[in-house]
C-alpha cells in the first residue's frame, strides 16, 4: 500500500514539474515577489515549495524571461520579479500549446 | 521575530549560501530572509525552516548541476588556484629556462626549445596536480558532511526513518567566528610557495648549490646529490603535493574545523616523515661538495676562519630537520588552537 502511495506521489509530483514554468509565467505579468506568488498559487490549487519556486524564478531570469528589480522602500527590501517582452512571447507560445495538449489529452482521456 | 529566531535563520541561509558561486551569494542570501522573513509571519521559524528542508538540498536547487568533473560549488575555487599555479609554474620556468640557458651560453634557439618542452611539461603537470585534487573532494565533498558526525543514540535505532536522511534545524551549526574564518591570502602564499619550490627542485636543482663563471659557460658544484636525484625528488614532490591538498582542503572549507584539523595532522606528519627519509635514509648531500669545492678554489681547506672547515652534512641534516620538524609542528600548533578555540564542529 504504501508503495502505491509512493508511486503515485512521484508520478502527480511528475506530472507537476512540466506545469511549472507555465503557472510562474502566468502569474508575471505584473510584478510580483516571491512569497506572495507562492501564496496566489496556493489559493488557486496549484501548490509549490517556496524551495523550488525560488531557484526557479533565478533561472527563469537567466533565460531572460523574467527581470527583477529590488524594492528598498518597504520595511524589509523585497525582490519583485516581472515577465520581459520575450518573456510575453515565450508564455503565449506555451499558452497556445498548453490548450492544444489540453484538447488533445481530453479527447484522450474521454476514450480510455 | 526574536533573537534566537534571527540566529537560526541566519544559520540557515549561511549554511545555503556558502555552497553557492560568490557572485550569487549576497543577492540570495537577500532573497532568503525576505522568504523567511514572510513565512515567519505566520509559522514558527522552526517550522519555517522544517518546510525550506536540508539547506543543502536548497543550495543543490540554485545550482544547474549535472554530470560534472568539478561541480560549480568548488569551481570558482577550483579556476582561480588554476590561475595561480599555472602562473607560478610559468614564471619559474621562464626564469629557470632563460637564466640557466644564457648562463651555459646556449644558443637562442635551444633555450627557446627547452623553455617551450618545460612550459609544456610544467604547465599540464601543474594543470593535472590541481584538477585531481579538486575533482577527488568534489567525489568525496569533504566539507558537507556535518550530517553524519551526528552522535550516535540508541534512539535512532527506535526512529522509524533513517537518522542521516532526516534533516532538521536543529542540526544547523552556528556561522565561523571571525578568527576561524581561513583567508584566501594565506592560501595565496602557500601556493605561491609550493610551486616555486617544486619547479625549483624539478628543472633547477644543480643551482642550489655554488655556481662559479668559467669562460664562456659556468660551473655548478650541486650541493644536492644528483646522482641519487631520481628517488629524493618524488619524495620531496610527494611531500609538496599533500601540503598543496591539504592547502585545497583549508580553502574549500574556509574555516577551522575538525576536517581541517584533522587533514593538518596528517599531512604535517606525512611531511615530517618523508623529510627524514630523504635527509637520514638516502645520501641527500652531495658526497663530493667539499673536495669538488677546494678543487675549484685551488686552495687548502684548514685555512685559517674558513667557513669550509665547518662543513659537516650530519650537522647540516640534523639542522634541516629540525627547522622542517619545528615548522610543521608550529603550523599544526597554530591549526589545533584556532579549531579548539574558534572553530565549529563539523
Amino acid at each position: 500500500m504504501g508503495e502505491e502511495k509512493d508511486l503515485l506521489t512521484g508520478l502527480i509530483q511528475e506530472l507537476r514539474r512540466g506545469t511549472l514554468i507555465l503557472s510562474v509565467l502566468s502569474q508575471m505579468g505584473q510584478p510580483k515577489y516571491g512569497y506572495a506568488l507562492v501564496q496566489s498559487l496556493e489559493k488557486q490549487g496549484i501548490a509549490i515549495d517556496p524551495n523550488t519556486l525560488y531557484p526557479l524564478l533565478r533561472r527563469l531570469e537567466k533565460q531572460g524571461l523574467l527581470r527583477s528589480e529590488w524594492e528598498m522602500g518597504e520595511s524589509k527590501p523585497r525582490k519583485y520579479y516581472q515577465r520581459t517582452p520575450h518573456g510575453d512571447r515565450i508564455y503565449g507560445e506555451l499558452k497556445k500549446q498548453w490548450r492544444e495538449m489540453a484538447s488533445g489529452m481530453e479527447r484522450l482521456l474521454e476514450e480510455g | 521575530m526574536d533573537d534566537k529566531d534571527r540566529e537560526l535563520m541566519r544559520r540557515y541561509i549561511y549554511e545555503v549560501v556558502r555552497r553557492l558561486p560568490r557572485d550569487q551569494r549576497g543577492d540570495v542570501g537577500l532573497e532568503l530572509e525576505e522568504l523567511i522573513g514572510d513565512m515567519a509571519d505566520t509559522e514558527t521559524m522552526e517550522q519555517v525552516l522544517t518546510k525550506l528542508g536540508d539547506p543543502a538540498e536548497f543550495a543543490q536547487k540554485y545550482r544547474d548541476d549535472s554530470r560534472h568533473l568539478i561541480g560549480s560549488e568548488y569551481y570558482d575555487n577550483y579556476l582561480w588556484v588554476l590561475k595561480i599555479v599555472l602562473a607560478c609554474a610559468a614564471a619559474s620556468i621562464l626564469l629557470t629556462s632563460v637564466v640557466k640557458g644564457f648562463l651555459e651560453g646556449n644558443h637562442i634557439f635551444g633555450i627557446f626549445a627547452d623553455t617551450l618542452a618545460n612550459l609544456l611539461i610544467s604547465g599540464t603537470g601543474a594543470f593535472g596536480c590541481v584538477t585531481l585534487v579538486f575533482a577527488v573532494m568534489e567525489r568525496k565533498k569533504i566539507i558537507l558532511d556535518f550530517k553524519n558526525e551526528k552522535e550516535w543514540k540508541v534512539d535512532h535505532l527506535r526512529q522509524t526513518e533513517a537518522p542521516e536522511k532526516t534533516w532538521t534545524p536543529k542540526v544547523l551549526p552556528p556561522v565561523p567566528d571571525k578568527k576561524a574564518v581561513i583567508s584566501r591570502g594565506e592560501s595565496l602564499v602557500s601556493v605561491i610557495f609550493i610551486v616555486l619550490f617544486a619547479s625549483l627542485l624539478i628543472f633547477a636543482p644543480q643551482y642550489f648549490g655554488a655556481v662559479f663563471k668559467e669562460g664562456d659557460g659556468i660551473k655548478t658544484i650541486p650541493l644536492l646529490n644528483l646522482s641519487s636525484w631520481n628517488v629524493i625528488l618524488p619524495l620531496l614532490l610527494l611531500g609538496l603535493f599533500a601540503g598543496f591538498a591539504d592547502e585545497m582542503l583549508r580553502l574549500v572549507t574556509g574555516c577551522y574545523c575538525r576536517t581541517v584539523m584533522v587533514s593538518n595532522i596528517i599531512t604535517n606528519a606525512l611531511q615530517i616523515f618523508l623529510a627524514a627519509i630523504a635527509l637520514k635514509v638516502f645520501p641527500f648531500w652531495n658526497p663530493n661538495f667539499i673536495s669538488d669545492l677546494t678543487e675549484h678554489l685551488e686552495k687548502a681547506p684548514a685555512s685559517k676562519g674558513d667557513i669550509l672547515l665547518y662543513w659537516n652534512t650530519d650537522i647540516m641534516t640534523n639542522i634541516l630537520l629540525a627547522v622542517i620538524c619545528g615548522i610543521a609542528l608550529l603550523e599544526t600548533g597554530v591549526t589545533i588552537y584556532k579549531t579548539l578555540r574558534y572553530g565549529i564542529k563539523r
